[in-house]
């Protein structure tokens, strides 16, 4: 079999990825045309990306907008990890399966590490990024710890993209000592639009790119929209068209007459 | 009692102060049984390594089970001796016998100097034997003798019935027993693994890289015997068998029947990464041996051309934290039927959740149904009850309230969502029910708030609880 002829087969598979397109993709685009120019293409895949609240209030909307990224990386066969230390269960909320689907993850893919210490955390997060059979591996960090520091995220980076799966590090503090991840984000809970019906209406996220290695940083307000599966800008909800340019100046008029 | 006191004439039975007046400088110990019974088991764990099929026999007898292995160590009587030996050395004074059955031994052990008997000399070495030797109680063995019944020859051939009638059926059953005329099994202490490999080291190893190396070459023939049978292994055991008699067992469980030989050693490697302290070589091992103590089916697959197993390797790595940080650990979630917030998923263990990923159907929207009311992404798993709340109307959501020592002035608010106790159970009045509103605070975050009760129900106002945390 395989033991045979490797290099036969490897040409084999080669051949079969060039010409059917399975090239993996780098990178995973959020949908947002801005964010995508900005991110040169979307989300890279196989890298760290970290995430934090930007106020330990809005871990919530850190930990929504990191399950909407797996949503989107997992597909609809692939798996997602997530790690948890028992003391972010603790202070922050265990994650609720009752309502993961609102952020189009279902609960059979997913998997589940509950671990006692940061540091464990961070090993569970590196052996399971080098395993090419999940889509996304998120691991929350409760304090910036010097666990996660340049040298831990930059093994974590390898890891990733050894991998090529998409690495998302959620802490539960805006952490000041530098990473190797690829970005960095800061969330906030935004004031969503209000449905037509006096409720909630749909999630929003206010998001500052702090870091990014492909360009410059940024900060955008979004809505998750959990019907379509996507996010959108609250901005512009919907394409407007261009801006009315090439007038007479109105002014300018006024003072000939 | 030693040897020492019993040559100075010293009696088991005897009273203490009797003694102390014999020899003022006698040491007398109060008997443990519990600590004797665990040093027996832990010669029993080390008499593992002559056969799988070691039974204790308290307080102080264990039957071993040779059938089938006494050739591996030379013969019966090298292998008996060979036991002795090794037994002394430890310190212990053993006596052995081996017979063709368990009783049999027994009573050639305790009351003869014959170590080996065969179905052919058996009874004529068993009669001459006090009848003690049968293991029948005292009381019968006085009996016997006041009819003049003193060994096992005088009872043998004796009519049956009027012996069953005055001494009861375990007389007659053990004799049975002993002349190997009753079939006796041995009740193993330790479940009998479907699958043994084993090395024996003439010089004892204690490096980690040779007792894991040793592992990876054992589970490389443990993988080729069960691949025969189409077998794959669900509990693995690698028991270290310490030269001073201590053996160490560690078990591996796995969520999908495991053959592949490497990913078994990447197991072993974890788990002995993490005794780190327990792994103690001491002055090395000398067998080392990895067993299958469960097993299930398991087919050859046909590999993709694309060279990934994604089930393979997403079981590998459940099980590897499974081994690492416990089963517990490593979580599925699943619904449960139940409407109360708390209970709606379950955990499983993950390694208990077999074939999931592979047997499900890509679910065809998991997006969630817009006619069920939204749930929090984290859920705490003690409500958390706030100060200061400040309602409108005494059914109406809270205008502001303090949570975590942070004043939350609420914006927006959805609800209310009222969620009872299961009125079926016995309980179900003892607890109020919930009004839950989803609230939204100036910073803009969600809430999943809760009051407990109504007001007016009691002269205490009812209160109020965070119970999740939305995006």
């Amino acid at each position: 079999m395989a033991a045979g002829h490797p290099a036969a087969l490897d040409t084999l598979r080669q051949a079969i990825r060039t010409d059917h397109g399975f090239t993996e993709e780098a990178s995973l685009p959020l949908g947002v045309k801005t964010i995508d120019a900005t991110l040169g293409g979307g989300l890279a895949l196989g890298a760290l990306h970290e995430i934090a609240p930007e106020q330990p209030i809005h871990l919530a909307a850190a930990y929504g907008f990191s399950l909407s990224l797996a949503a989107r990386a997992a597909g609809r066969l692939r798996t997602t990890l997530l790690i948890q230390p028992d003391f972010a269960g603790l202070e922050g909320g265990r994650l609720y399966g009752a309502g993961l689907e609102l952020f189009g993850l279902s609960m059979a893919r997913l998997l589940i590490l509950r671990v006692g210490h940061p540091r464990d955390a961070l090993f569970a997060m590196e052996e399971a990024l080098k395993c090419r059979a999940l889509s996304c591996v998120i691991a929350e960090l409760t304090d910036d710890a010097p666990a996660a520091d340049l040298t831990a995220t930059r093994r974590l980076s390898l890891a990733a993209r050894e991998g090529g799966a998409l690495a998302l590090l959620v802490r539960h503090r805006i952490c000041k000592i530098s990473s190797a991840a690829a970005t960095r984000w800061t969330i906030a809970a935004a004031s969503g639009p209000r449905d037509n019906f006096g409720g909630l209406g749909q999630t929003a996220f206010l998001m500052t790119l702090t870091k990014n290695r492909r360009g410059p940083c940024g900060r955008w307000t979004l809505t998750w929209n959990h019907h379509d599966g996507m996010l959108t800008d609250a901005a512009h909800p919907v394409s407007l068209a261009a801006a009315i340019t090439g007038r007479p100046d109105r002014t300018a008029y006024a003072s000939s007459r | 009692m030693n040897d020492a006191a019993a040559q100075r004439g010293l009696r088991v039975g005897m009273v203490l102060a009797d003694a102390r007046a014999m020899y003022p400088s006698l040491d007398a110990r109060d008997v443990k049984p519990d600590a004797d019974l665990h040093l027996l088991e832990t010669i029993a764990d080390w008499c593992d390594r002559y056969t799988p099929l070691v039974g204790i026999d308290a307080p102080d007898g264990l039957y071993l089970d040779i059938s089938g292995c006494a050739h591996l160590f030379g013969g019966e009587d090298t292998m008996r001796g060979d036991l002795c030996r090794r037994l002394a050395q430890q310190g212990f004074h053993a006596r052995a016998a081996i017979a063709p059955s368990a009783s049999g031994a027994y009573a050639l052990a305790r009351y003869s100097e014959v170590t080996n008997a065969s179905n052919r000399n058996l009874r004529a070495l068993l009669l001459p034997l006090p009848l003690a030797a049968l293991r029948i109680g005292p009381g019968i063995v006085a009996g016997l003798a006041e009819s003049g019944l003193k060994f096992i020859g005088d009872i043998a051939d004796l009519p049956r019935a009027p012996l069953a009638a005055r001494f009861g059926p375990q007389l007659i059953r053990n004799l049975d027993r002993a002349l190997n005329h009753e079939d006796e099994t041995i009740v193993p202490r330790l479940p009998l693994p479907s699958y043994i490999v084993e090395r024996r080291f003439p010089e004892p190893v204690a490096r980690e890289e040779d007792v894991l190396g040793t592992i990876t070459h054992l589970a490389d023939e443990l993988a080729r015997a069960m691949e025969r049978h189409g077998d794959g292994a669900r509990l693995l055991q690698a028991a270290l068998f310490r030269t001073d008699g201590k053996v160490q067992r560690i078990e591996i469980g796995t969520g999908e029947p495991l053959r592949d030989p490497v990913r078994m050693s990447r197991l072993f490697d974890d788990r002995l990464a993490i005794l780190a302290d327990e792994y103690d070589p001491g002055f090395g091992f000398d067998v080392i041996r990895l067993s299958a103590l469960s097993t299930a089916r398991l087919d050859p697959v046909q590999s993709g051309l694309s060279g990934r197993d994604d089930t393979a390797e997403l079981a590998h790595l459940i099980d590897r934290f499974s081994t690492r940080f416990g089963a517990a650990r490593v979580q599925r979630l699943v619904e449960n039927d139940t409407h109360i917030p708390e209970f709606a998923t379950r955990v499983v263990a993950a390694q208990a959740v077999r074939q999931m990923s592979a047997s499900l159907p890509p679910q065809e929207s998991c997006l969630q149904d817009s006619l069920l009311p939204i749930r929090p992404i984290r859920l705490f798993e003690y409500p958390e009850p706030v100060s200061e709340p400040v309602a409108e109307v005494p059914d109406g959501p809270p205008v502001r309230f303090r949570w975590r020592q942070m004043l939350h002035e609420i914006v927006h608010a959805e609800g209310p969502e009222r969620i009872a106790m299961e009125w079926w159970r016995d309980n179900a009045d003892a607890v109020p029910a919930r009004d839950y509103f989803r609230v939204e605070s100036r910073a803009g975050t969600r809430m999943w708030l809760y009051r407990q009760g109504l007001y007016g129900e009691s002269d205490e106002p009812p209160r109020w609880y965070v119970h999740g945390l939305f995006a």
